[in-house]
């Protein structure tokens, strides 16, 4: 498995705290470096400045023992300067690069070359040694290799510097050999010499390694520990809920949707309880799936056995008919029994198929108006509505509804089929429609001058999964609650009003939009 | 003498031949002559061969849609009244078999008095046509 995959199997808490501890490290990293740089810079600055005035004050002190020409005097003073503050030699050179004076004995004497970094601060280069402009000046040097600062500061000639009033003769003027003794300059000399500093760094560059070494420390911990707190709040905060959701998702994959995630309040923990919701959700679709399920294998069972019971019953049925007409009066009895038994078989057969193979609606757009001219010229091709008139007075222009015309149909097929039962003499069959615009609901009425249906078959109604009437013979009532079943289906009404020899009214509400 | 009516009854079922048989045959005088046969093949070879005044037909006959026997019967036969075996009834049976050219569904079990009306109600349609 190479690097990039495994990091793919290293989990979010692990992966974020290595990520933040990286993240630390190079920003701190990046913040100690540009520190230290500035600090470096700002020692060096102080050191600078500090030496420049040192320089001044030496000048300034000194200026007296040079005028009078007290050497020993100016090289004691250098000697007691070195020492303080890293300050290792102070010099005093003089305009042409000799040594003049130096806190360092071997220094003295030495003539330092026109291409030193000495002389080219103040002039241009070595071929031409023409003084460069003030601001071009250069007043210190810095040698990283050996961890020293030197500092420059030149010495301008002043009339007191070549004038003899200061000097011990007294004199106006003077011949070579006693400018060459008394050390008089020239009065066209600019700059007589200069004055330098030589510091060490050293300490500057220890504490800087001392600072270096221990941001290097500060900032490990810090990663260290910003890594391990984001671990463990990760771990606890993020990984213990995703953990549980991970969990819980393995466990409704496997089919198990009975055990909970532990519920929570923020983002995550509201993810836990819509999962939990979905859970329930999907706990109570499985029930009704399998309810549904277990009702159509039943469904389908009994239409299997309803099939294969028909083909014999219809033997025993005709076969004991014609046994009662040819039998003498005592066998006639009993094969009434037989035949009337085997009705009664007939009627929970029906009954049982009239409540099984109820069918899911699938709902679209539907003419109802249409539905119903369909069913009735269905039902007008049969014998059994040859002495019945249906009167047709639904409605061309109705809107469209969402509805199963299957399942509508079979529901006004049932009602005729009905009405027919309870007419078997002739009659009259009233099918209307009512609907008012923008209403929201579609009024169908079937009414017929019929038998009527009895009291107790309506009362029953009301409660559309008794069954206990199967044995008997009420195939009316059961087709009733079927047709109402659908009905309800379809989120609309069904009410039934009858009369025994009067008729039958029954009127169905369909909601316009579903 | 009155003409007698000719009834071909098409079911897979021996019994549901026999009782059809039985209901019409027990008149002494019966005004019915019965034939059956109990596959779709030979039921359509017989129509092609004779003329019918009525068919009873099995929905369910094994390994062919009754619907489809239907229909080839009505092609044979444009006029010939159908009346189809229903052991099921489901939302379909109505709808379905009177669209595809039936004349009514009888449905399984049925008595002698049933059978009988039902058919006797064709005649009386056929009848009031004429």
């Amino acid at each position: 498995m190479s690097l990039p995959d495994q990091l793919k199997h290293i989990n979010i808490s692990t992966r974020i705290s290595i990520l933040l501890g990286l993240v630390i490290l190079l920003t701190m990293g990046v913040f100690s470096t540009l520190s230290l740089l500035k600090q470096k810079d700002d020692s060096i600055d102080i050191i600078t400045n500090n030496s420049k005035q040192l320089c001044e004050t030496i000048e300034k002190i000194l200026r007296f023992s040079m005028l009078e020409n007290r050497r020993d005097e100016i090289t004691k003073a250098l000697k007691d300067i070195v020492g303080k503050d890293g300050i290792r030699t102070v010099r005093i050179l003089n305009h042409e690069g000799l040594i003049k004076f130096s806190s360092k004995k071997s220094d003295i004497n030495q003539q330092i070359s026109q291409s030193n970094p000495r002389c080219t601060g103040c002039h241009i280069n070595k071929d031409n040694m023409l003084e460069s402009s003030a601001k071009n000046f250069v007043n210190y040097r810095i040698d990283n290799q050996k961890n020293l600062v030197y500092n420059f500061l030149p010495i301008y000639n002043e009339r007191s510097c070549y004038t003899e009033a200061c000097h011990p003769t007294g004199k106006q003027s003077f011949s070579a050999t006693e400018l060459q003794s008394y050390n008089y300059h020239d009065s066209l000399q600019t700059v007589l010499g200069f004055i330098e500093t030589e510091v060490s760094t050293e300490k500057i560059a220890s504490n800087l390694v001392q600072t270096r070494t221990q941001l290097i420390i500060i900032t490990i911990i810090m990663a260290l520990m910003a890594s391990v707190l984001t671990y463990f709040s990760i771990r606890t905060l993020v990984g213990k809920p995703v953990r549980n959701l991970v969990e819980g998702t393995r466990r409704v994959a496997k089919g198990n949707l009975k055990e909970e995630i532990p519920p929570g309040k923020a983002e995550l923990g509201e993810l836990s309880n819509s999962f939990n919701l979905m859970q329930k959700q999907l706990l109570t679709t499985q029930s009704q799936l399998i309810e549904s399920e277990k009702l159509a294998s039943i469904g389908k069972l009994a239409d299997e056995i309803a099939y294969e019971i028909s083909n014999p019953l219809t033997g025993i049925i005709i076969f004991s008919e014609n046994l009662i007409k040819d039998s003498d009066e005592e066998r006639i009895k009993d094969c009434e029994v037989i035949h009337n038994e085997a009705l009664r078989i007939r009627e929970i057969v029906r009954n049982i198929l009239t409540i099984t193979q109820r069918e899911l609606p699938e709902f679209k757009e539907t003419n109802v108006s249409e539905v119903i001219n369909h069913s009735i010229s269905i039902v007008n091709k049969l014998s059994n509505f040859q002495n019945i008139q249906i009167v047709n007075r639904s409605q061309k222009s109705l809107p469209n509804i969402p509805a199963d015309p299957g399942l509508l149909e079979q529901v006004f097929l049932n009602l005729l089929l009905i009405s027919s039962e309870s007419m078997l003499s002739g009659g009259i069959i009233n099918v209307s429609t009512d609907y008012v615009k923008d209403s929201s609901e579609l009024d169908i009425t079937f009414s017929d001058t019929g038998k009527g249906v009895p009291e107790q078959i309506i009362q029953r109604l009301s409660d559309s999964n008794n069954t206990s009437g199967l044995g008997s013979t009420e195939r009316t009532g059961i087709s009733l609650a079927v047709c109402k079943n659908i009905i309800e289906m379809h989120k609309g009404k069904f009410t039934i009003e009858s009369k025994i020899d009067s008729g039958t009214t029954i009127n169905i509400k369909l909601p316009v939009n579903s | 003498m009155q003409k007698q009516i000719k009834i071909l009854a098409i079911d897979s079922e021996e019994i549901i031949l026999k009782s059809i048989r039985k209901a019409f045959d027990s008149d002494e005088k019966s005004e019915y002559i019965i034939t059956t046969c109990d596959t779709a093949m030979e039921g359509l070879k017989l129509i092609r061969n004779d003329i019918y005044d009525l068919v009873l037909l099995d929905l369910a006959m094994p390994g062919i849609n009754g619907i489809e026997i239907l229909k080839r019967i009505k092609k044979l036969n444009q006029d010939i009244p159908i009346i189809i075996l229903s052991g099921y009834s489901s939302k379909s049976s109505y709808s379905n078999v009177i669209s595809s050219g039936a004349r009514n569904v009888l449905l399984k079990p049925f008595t002698t008095t049933e059978l009988k009306s039902i058919v006797s109600g064709i005649f009386k349609i056929e009848n009031s046509k004429e």
